[in-house]
């Protein structure tokens, strides 16, 4: 303990003399923990637990009883609505006094919750609304007024800002539809829980809720606390309760019904968590044992000094690990306190982003605790290295004042390429076992892998700095003083190969699942086309739509598209035949049978030649019938569905295209569908000739919507990638920027400091100033360019691994699909090292040290 | 012989005050002092007395307070950051007490670096390097590394870096400090002939023994140069002898 | 310095006559030491009468060639193996100058001290240059570095007591009214 305390001494002092390396591994590794707790800060205040939401949904009630259609009895857990369900199904739902005897006499208030569709200035939206006399003094909480005045009758409502936003006004009826009750907007009030959603209230009655849209009845209840016994008693009686009592004091897990004892924490959640920890920490590692490294170099005279004047290996190794402790525990504590200070600034600028309020400020001190700890271990574990090889090394040789390391060990590289195999099998391994376990065995193996690779780097440092004898002044310089100062530079070009393998991990991740979507994409419509389509429409709907688009797109030819429809069907058999003709298809245009002359130009995957021998068996009464196989006849037989008339027609049978998925099963001829004497009516509008912008394409899907919510419009453009995809490759890129800047300053400049004596010499000699950018530059791009190309190559392994499970799920036989991004990667392994060299170069002061030494 | 056209370094009354205030060190006081081209002066006094400070000045690694120093007739004032990293690799080498060989480098490129600075082709850099190796006797070593040479050998090393090329001007800080006697000796035997071949040089000592290899002896106390021997009397002697 | 045991361990060598061993001795030691035949004789006649050599009959030119005794030999023998006695320190005039400057009112100890000292440097260049002059053979070379090393020594000892003097002016600003700050001396 005494010796500890000695190292302690000797750290803390260490660390105030060598200030710049201190900050930088304080910001190393209190960056990352005061990050994360920011975060975590801010989740667990948005996250509105159980009991901080109780006033939010009961108000002051003491418990809310509702009876879901489902029947009796009932299993909840504490809360409903963390999965309830039906173990009989009993149709006999308890009364209002039945509750309220079960819960010893309580007074209850009647409360119905749902959602309801309303007419906007732009078509049709959906508001949140509840039912409830808001004058109660039970209801206190639900709600607040902000402007006008509680509802007092039926025909009353308060609404809030969102809704008034969608062209409402105070004293306006709120429109909910036809054969709905048309309440008055009397005043402003905004929901305790939601925040930006649209949401009424009014009393029961006022907004229209009964079990035709999905609301229960249900009851808040105020008398007394509710215990798990009674809310037993009545999930017995088909009612679920949410207890106040039950949540602030929840009964032993052991009390929850079998049917819902679920483990909620899931395996897979903690493997994920646990990965990214394991990947975090060995980066915060990686980064900031340079910085060690140095120290324990400089410290390697007293050290040697030490084991001169008897002091054993373990002091000396003591020493090192000491700095690691105070460092990492300042950067801990640094960390977690900036980072609670962090979160809370943060929170109103994320609650501007949410649609729900966030509960009380929340530091989540267990979570804080091992955040801290982490930060701790890090700096730990990024000592290690460092101290181990203080307390081996060559007491003669550092007293002589030789500055390199122990030239590599041959082991280490063995175990490390014996790893990397280890990693290359549990990749493969991981992809043949597809999606499931597959993921997590690959992403093990990125760990493993990368392991290895930290294992090889000495060798490839060791390799580049011999092959560098060819290369100009600078370069060379870098390369061989990299190779010769390991200690400091491997931790710099693993920091930066993990990096960029995880970049290129998830860069083929991503690519190749985008190249799934768009190899397995299907358009609905030919290329270029459009469409309106709907169900349950009346003919006059269908006009007023085909009006709706003229008029929206001037210049679009807009052709009704009819169809067998009303109640009517009409199954196909090729004659003789018994296998269907097509295996599975989607109606794409509100029927299974469009009827006309001739295949429609919006129906995609119809070759130009089947087109024309179409038309011409229309032409003569027939029928075109859509098959995935070939089928070689000439007739079908025609079956209507409810009338089971039977006909034999002319056909012509043609095949969709490979890539297209059957959106139509035939056309028939107006005179085939008339002998089978099926309903034919409008099905769809077709949209052609028209080059619709998005912008038109959103005008249009408000104007159909609102001529009638069960209308939609589609434009077809082709796949389109994803936003999301090409931002989440640049945040990838970027964030990988930043790691590869962070991992290279470091290394660079504890290079720099260290190779003063260097400089100073090369000064001497007549070295201009600016050498010593030039050097900086080069040793930058020495790390980030072996960085990146290790870590490019190490990372190539998960990431076609992971392709396997990612794009070839087991239910399909499409796939695997493969797209390496190599744009991102040439960039990461030229582009980035090439970025951050110039960046060094230009930070780094154009001064070489003199020789200003005083006899 | 001119003697003024043939001064490679001149000192003209230079002044070099360390801090200011309280902390103030005089390093050195009006020093003048000139040396010739073929001349080897050895600067002597005990620490503190301000020989370094002499040779940073005369290199151009540190400014005087006032006074001049030229080298072949350039006020170093007058050229420059750049000018003077310039003028070391060009005019002036440098040898150290402690040998300062870039570890990273091998000898032969240690040798090439004031060439391979100058912007001088990477071949004819280690051709000339190779060359001045074999000058100082040790062309074997030319690839391998300063930690694999003893201090002797390293110290061959950073002559051959000071004289390689066309440079006229040597400055030697306590060369001999760190090597035994004999080794000593031998590197002194080199800078001599360097000097005898048109070099001048400094060499900055505090052993009466390895001064005796100048021409010339300045006696430097507490910046101030108090004596001077002339190589006059003991040519005299040996022309007497012959 | 004892140039009787020096012709004995030239004449064991081999029967020579005065004027080689003049010759040979002043070859071996690089004529640091001149010898005139006068002193030579003296000296061989001593060492006749002490029956350390003997007189060996004459040579055809009529040179009167020493042979060494056995005697003689084991003198010789005797004085290679027993070293230089330092135990009565030889006069040296310097030290007794240097003494007495200090203590003598007037003297400028200091000139004293860089006068010495520059003359001592100049004659450790002249040896030194005699080292540089190329090939010696062994025995003048280690007779030379004796002189190098012997005066070293004494510019190390002038040194030595500068910074004694100094330290002593520092301490006790008199009696001793050294200038130890020479001024600067003109070139």
């Amino acid at each position: 303990m005494s010796s500890w305390r000695l190292a302690i001494r000797l750290a803390r002092r260490d660390a105030l003399r060598a200030r710049g390396r201190s900050i930088l591994v304080l910001v190393m590794i209190a960056l990352p923990v005061l990050a994360v707790t920011a975060a975590d800060v801010v989740i667990q205040t948005q996250e509105v637990t159980g009991v901080e939401a109780l006033d939010r949904r009961l108000g002051t009630a003491d418990a809310q009883v509702t009876v879901p259609a489902e029947g009796r009895p009932m299993v909840q857990r504490f809360d409903p609505m963390d999965g309830a369900t039906t173990v009989g199904g009993k149709p006999d739902p308890p009364t209002e006094a039945e509750i309220s005897a079960a819960l010893g006499g309580a007074r209850l208030v009647e409360e119905r919750v749902g959602s309801v569709s309303y007419a906007t200035d732009k078509g049709i939206g959906y508001v949140e609304v509840t039912e409830v006399d808001l004058r109660d003094p039970v209801a206190d909480g639900l709600f607040e007024l902000t402007s006008g005045r509680l509802p007092e009758t039926a025909g009353e409502v308060v609404v809030n800002d969102a809704v008034l936003d969608s062209g409402y006004a105070l004293g306006d009826t709120l429109d909910l539809g036809r054969q709905n009750p048309a309440p008055t907007i009397v005043g402003i009030a905004d929901s305790a829980s939601l925040r930006t959603a649209p949401t009424a209230a009014g009393p029961i009655g006022s907004l229209g809720l009964d079990a035709r849209n999905g609301a229960s009845p249900g009851w808040l209840a105020e008398g007394g606390p509710v215990s798990w016994d009674a809310v037993e008693a009545l999930n017995t009686m088909g009612a679920l309760v949410l207890s106040r009592a039950v949540i602030e004091d929840p009964p032993p897990a052991s009390e929850i019904p079998e049917e819902l004892n679920w483990d909620s924490g899931d395996d897979s959640m903690v493997a994920a968590v646990a990965l990214i920890v394991v990947m975090a920490l060995l980066e915060v590692v990686l980064l900031a044992g340079p910085a060690f490294a140095v120290t324990a170099r400089r410290q390697a005279r007293s050290l040697a000094l030490m084991s001169a004047t008897g002091g054993t290996p373990a002091q000396s190794r003591r020493v090192v690990l000491a700095g690691g402790l105070v460092l990492g525990g300042a950067a801990a504590v640094l960390g977690v306190v900036l980072g609670i200070g962090a979160g809370w600034l943060l929170l109103p600028v994320v609650q501007r982003w949410s649609s729900h309020w966030f509960g009380p400020f929340d530091v989540p001190w267990p979570h804080v605790a091992g955040i801290a700890m982490f930060g701790l271990a890090s700096a730990v574990l990024a000592a290690v290295v460092p101290a181990w090889i203080a307390a081996r090394q060559d007491v003669v040789a550092v007293l002589a004042g030789r500055r390199a390391d122990r030239p590599p060990s041959v082991r280490s590289p063995i175990l490390g390429v014996v790893l990397l195999g280890i990693g290359v099998a549990m990749a493969a391994y991981g992809a043949a076992a597809g999606s499931g376990s597959g993921e997590f065995l690959i992403a093990g193996s990125a760990i493993v892998a990368v392991l290895g690779m930290i294992l090889v780097v000495p060798v490839v440092v060791a390799g580049v700095a011999r092959a560098a004898g060819r290369l100009p002044l600078s370069t060379r310089y870098a390369a061989r003083d990299a190779a010769r100062h390991r200690t400091r530079t491997v931790p710099a070009i693993a920091a930066v190969a993990a990096t960029v393998a995880g970049v290129v991990t998830l860069g083929i991740g991503l690519s190749s699942d985008e190249a799934e979507n768009e190899g397995t994409y299907t358009p609905s419509l030919a290329m270029g086309q459009a469409a309106v389509t709907g169900y349950d429409l009346r003919p006059a709907a269908w006009d007023e739509l085909a009006r709706v688009v003229d008029r929206e797109l001037p210049g679009a030819t807009v052709t009704p598209m009819t169809g067998v429809g009303g109640e009517d069907w009409v199954d196909l058999q090729e004659p003789g035949g018994s296998a269907p003709l097509l295996d599975e298809m989607s109606v794409g245009f509100g029927s299974s049978m469009l009827v006309g002359r001739s295949v429609p130009d919006l129906v995609p995957g119809i070759a130009a030649a089947d087109r024309e021998r179409a038309a011409a068996v229309l032409a003569d009464g027939g029928v075109v019938a859509f098959t995935d196989h070939d089928v070689a006849g000439d007739e079908i037989e025609l079956m209507a569905g409810e009338r089971g008339t039977t006909i034999r027609v002319p056909a012509a049978y043609v095949r969709f295209q490979d890539d297209t998925y059957p959106t139509l099963a035939a056309v028939a001829s107006p005179e085939a569908v008339e002998r089978l004497g099926v309903d034919v009516g409008t099905v769809a509008v077709a949209v052609a000739g028209a080059d619709v912008s998005t912008e038109q394409e959103q005008d249009v899907t408000e104007a159909v919507a609102a001529v009638n919510p069960n209308a939609g419009f589609y434009v077809e453009r082709g796949y389109q990638a994803e936003e999301n995809t090409r931002i989440v490759q640049f945040v990838l890129a970027a964030l990988g920027a930043i790691l590869m800047l962070g991992g290279t300053l470091t290394a660079t400049f504890l290079a720099l400091s260290d190779a003063r004596p260097d400089l100073a010499t090369l000064s001497a000699v007549g070295a201009s100033p600016r050498r010593r950018r030039s050097i900086a530059a080069s040793y930058a791009l020495v790390v980030g360019f072996v960085g990146a190309l290790l870590g490019a190559a190490v990372g190539f392994i998960p990431g076609i691994a992971i392709t396997y499970p990612l794009t070839a799920p087991a239910y399909t036989d499409t796939g695997p699909y493969l797209d390496v991004p190599w744009a991102l990667i040439v960039g990461l392994v030229v582009g980035l090292p090439l970025l951050t060299a110039a960046i060094v170069g230009l930070c780094t002061r154009a001064r070489l040290p003199m020789v200003a030494r005083l006899d | 012989m001119n003697p003024l056209s043939s001064t490679v370094l001149h000192l003209d009354t230079v002044t070099r005050i360390h801090g200011e205030g309280a902390t103030e060190v005089r390093a050195l006081r009006e020093v003048s002092f000139r040396v010739a081209a073929g001349e080897l002066v050895a600067v002597m006094g005990p620490s503190g007395s301000g020989k370094s400070t002499l040779l940073t000045m005369a290199g151009g690694l540190d400014a005087p307070t006032s006074g001049t120093v030229s080298v072949e007739g350039v006020d170093l004032a007058t050229l420059g950051n750049a000018g003077r990293a310039r003028m070391r690799r060009t005019s002036v080498g440098y040898v150290f007490q402690d040998f300062n060989l870039i570890p990273a480098l091998s000898a032969v490129e240690n040798v090439a670096l004031p060439m391979e600075l100058d912007g001088v082709r990477s071949r004819a850099a280690r051709a000339a390097a190779r060359a001045a190796l074999e000058e100082v006797g040790i062309p074997e070593l030319a690839d391998r590394f300063p930690d694999h040479m003893s201090g002797g050998q390293q110290q061959r090393v950073a002559i051959a870096r000071a004289v390689v090329g066309e440079r006229r001007l040597i400055l030697a800080d306590e060369p001999t400090g760190a090597l035994d006697s004999e080794t000593g000796e031998e590197i002194l035997r080199l800078l001599r002939a360097r000097c005898d071949a048109g070099a001048a040089g400094v060499l900055v000592t505090h052993e009466a023994r390895h001064a005796a290899w100048a021409d010339r002896v300045v006696f430097l106390r507490d910046g101030v140069v108090v004596d001077e021997t002339g190589a006059d009397p003991a040519d005299v002697l040996l022309e007497s002898r012959r | 310095m004892s140039v009787k045991q020096a012709l004995l361990a030239l004449l064991e060598q081999g029967p020579r006559y005065g004027y080689q061993l003049r010759t040979e001795f002043e070859q071996r030691t690089g004529s640091t030491w001149p010898l005139n035949v006068g002193q030579v004789y003296t000296t061989l006649t001593r060492l006749e009468r002490d029956g350390l050599v003997e007189a060996d009959g004459a040579d055809g030119e009529g040179h009167v060639v020493y042979r060494v005794t056995d005697a003689g030999r084991d003198e010789v023998a005797a004085w290679f193996t027993t070293p230089v006695a330092r135990t009565q320190p030889p006069r040296d005039e310097l030290a007794i100058k240097l003494a007495l400057a200090v203590t003598t009112p007037g003297v400028d100890v200091g000139t004293v001290i860089q006068q010495q000292r520059s003359a001592t440097m100049a004659a450790l260049q002249d040896y030194t240059r005699l080292k540089r002059e190329g090939d010696l053979d062994l025995a003048w070379g280690l007779v030379l570095d004796s002189l190098v090393f012997s005066a070293e020594a004494e510019i190390r000892w002038l040194d030595h007591c500068e910074a004694r003097l100094r330290r002593a002016a520092l301490e006790r600003p008199t009696p001793v009214a050294t200038n130890v700050e020479t001024p600067e001396v003109a070139r």
